[in-house]
């Protein structure tokens, strides 16, 4: 498996993404049989809409996992950006670019934080993530214990605008799917978190940039939660400390039912992209279907244990 | 520590100073528990005080249960997200029935049977279908919080027998009942891990699968045994949290799974597997707790607590991976 970096068959990094699209084929026949309003261009484009923070959180999550680590650190870092983006932009819309763009710089740089603490102290990023998680959750609740300040009207947009008729947070979120996904394809880096995340020892010895490659990851993951915190904002209309706590999980979710391996090297963006699309429109079918939200949970358990146990990780059973 | 690590510890102890290291890594934990305490007793006088100590053993107690199992789960290379869940779920059947202690056979029972369930299925899923501890045992913990919240439709309601209040937050003379039902799971589990021949298992599996698989131990039978006993002691420290709160929602152990982690992981409980010891779990989760009942007790705001564990958590680790 070392050396793969120039060699890699291309369908290896796309063996998960049949599974998942077959997945969300069935699912659309079953919700076409069961009710007419599923199949609806009203409805497909709601799915679309609601699958964004999700999209957004896996999409750097993904990022981590093909290195062979993870980020449990998104959640904190999602209230924390959220409660600061409402609370210091507070209502004045003078202020709403450059929040915006302190916020996403925040997020990237504790990520790049996340990445120097496992490069420095040579701990496993599920230690440092979790560990930071906490750190954040404080600091977040330091800046607020309940719902903080207020965004002006014009910036709900992100969440609720539409452009040509297509939701405009959601489609920010493609664009930075397709982006990234090129990124992994084609450029030298992108190539190398695979090999990292192969192999780490043979990345190493082969001489490639394994901290570019980790402050990369990670930082691009802090990016992402930062630009979930905006959009949960503009949904919400307001930050609160605890709006985040649910996606250190559940981002990992799309990522293990796209088809990449929580061991790392292998898997992609695309396939993320598509396991969001799939919880979105189940928790949807499940809705059409007046399945309380309880049962989506075990649903959504279910979807987990049967995809693990079809995707198989082979290096493990050694 | 049994002769069985020793090979990893050399390993892993390439460094500077590796004699000093290892010493460290073996029994740093000893030592920042009595600095903490020492601390604790000359900044504050009522930290010492019987009332406090007492109090903080009765907490002390449940998170202790539960990192045993997380221990054993850690040594054999694995993760136990479930059992904060597993906590809660149990704590649910706890209220499901009257509340009155001529129920306590049947919610035992019915604590047992979910407990050895959910082992049997995060034990499968890791050992017989390679999928990762951490996806595992998190779908299962989505999944009996699923059930919890259908089953209670989001509002537990309900008592908790009498019975249970007494071993969860009851005293005779002075000594927590909770400690004592401690106590006697950690010397029997002490027993398993250090001194039976499952015990070595467990560690000849966590050190190296394949050795173990070549000296023709069924190293997925031992797998599956330490998360049945993950899921088992979950379950048990559950019910004595249940009987010490009282009031029963559907979080209840809510951030043990982490807590239960992070004391392992100060314990000296390796990530990697392999390594780690019941003594230092149970310190470390003492650790933790003495930490959070000094932020309180200085009168520091709760954020501190919360970040002083990610602080701690990162480089004690940090201590550990040499």
């Amino acid at each position: 498996m070392t050396g793969a970096v120039a060699a890699f068959p291309a369908w290896r990094n796309h063996g998960g993404l049949l599974g998942v699209v077959v997945l969300i084929a069935a699912v659309f026949i079953l919700g076409a049989t069961l009710t007419d309003r599923f199949l609806s261009l009203g409805n497909i484009v709601n799915v679309y809409e609601q699958s964004t923070d999700l999209a957004l959180v896996s999409l750097g999550q993904t990022l981590a996992i093909l290195t062979g680590g993870i980020d449990l650190s998104v959640g904190s870092l999602i209230s924390l950006t959220s409660c600061l983006t409402s609370g210091l932009i507070n209502g004045d819309p003078n202020r709403v670019i450059p929040v915006v763009l302190a916020v996403l710089a925040l997020g990237a740089v504790i990520g790049l934080l996340n990445a120097g603490l496992v490069i420095v102290l040579r701990v496993h990023p599920l230690i440092v993530t979790l560990g930071m998680s906490a750190i954040l959750q404080g600091a977040t609740l330091f800046y607020a214990m309940g719902p903080i300040g207020k965004v002006p009207r014009n910036f709900t947009f992100l969440a609720y605008g539409r452009i040509a008729g297509l939701p405009v947070g959601a489609t920010i979120a493609v664009l930075l799917f397709i982006l990234i996904a090129l990124f992994l394809r084609y450029l030298p880096l992108g190539r190398q978190i695979y090999a990292v995340g192969d192999d780490d020892d043979a990345a190493r010895l082969a001489g490639l940039r394994r901290t570019q490659v980790l402050l990369l990851v990670y930082g691009a993951s802090g990016f992402c939660c930062a630009a979930t915190g905006l959009y949960l904002v503009a949904r919400f209309g307001a930050g609160q400390p605890y709006t985040g706590v649910n996606y250190t999980l559940t981002s990992i979710t799309p990522v293990i039912l796209g088809g990449t391996a929580l061991s790392g090297g292998r898997g992609g963006v695309i396939g993320t992209l598509f396991g969001a699309y799939l919880i979105s429109l189940v928790n949807n079918l499940l809705n059409f279907m007046d399945v309380s939200k309880h049962y989506q949970l075990i649903a959504q358990a279910l979807i987990i244990i049967l995809a693990v146990s079809v995707y198989m990780d082979r290096r493990r059973t050694a | 520590m049994t002769a069985t690590t020793e090979p990893l510890e050399t390993a892993a102890s390439r460094g500077a100073l590796p004699r000093f290291r290892s010493l460290l890594s073996r029994f740093g934990i000893f030592l920042i528990l009595p600095i903490l305490v020492v601390i604790g007793g000359a900044a504050s006088t009522s930290f010492l005080s019987t009332g406090n100590i007492s109090n903080l053993l009765l907490q002390i107690a449940p998170l202790g249960i539960v990192v045993i199992g997380q221990t054993f789960v850690m040594i054999v290379r694995g993760l136990d997200l479930s059992v904060a869940s597993m906590m809660a779920t149990a704590a649910v059947i706890a209220t499901g029935f009257a509340g009155s202690n001529a129920d306590i056979a049947s919610i035992v029972a019915a604590v047992a049977g979910t407990s050895i369930c959910v082992g049997l299925i995060n034990g499968f899923l890791v050992a017989k279908r390679g999928v990762s501890p951490f996806l595992a045992t998190l779908a299962t913990m989505i999944l009996l919080q699923g059930f919890r919240f259908a089953y209670t439709q989001g509002a537990p309601s309900g008592n908790v027998p009498p019975f249970f209040r007494t071993l969860g937050s009851g005293k005779t003379y002075g000594i927590p009942n909770n400690c004592v039902i401690l106590l006697v799971v950690v010397a029997f589990f002490w027993i398993v891990l250090h001194r039976s021949a499952f015990g070595r298992r467990v560690f000849i599996v966590g050190g190296n699968p394949v050795t173990g698989h070549l000296l023709g131990i069924r190293t997925d039978v031992v797998t599956i045994a330490c998360y049945l006993i993950s899921s088992c002691l979950a379950g048990a420290a559950g019910l004595i949290l249940s009987g010490y709160v009282g009031l029963v929602d559907n979080w209840v152990g809510q951030g043990y799974e982490l807590d239960s982690i992070v004391a392992c992981v100060i314990g000296g409980v390796s990530l990697k597997g392999g390594r780690g010891s019941i003594a230092g779990a149970l310190a470390g989760a003492a650790t933790i707790m003495v930490a959070a009942n000094e932020v309180l007790l200085f009168g520091l705001p709760i954020q501190v607590q919360i970040i002083i564990k990610g602080v701690v958590i990162v480089f004690a680790a940090a201590l550990y991976a040499g």
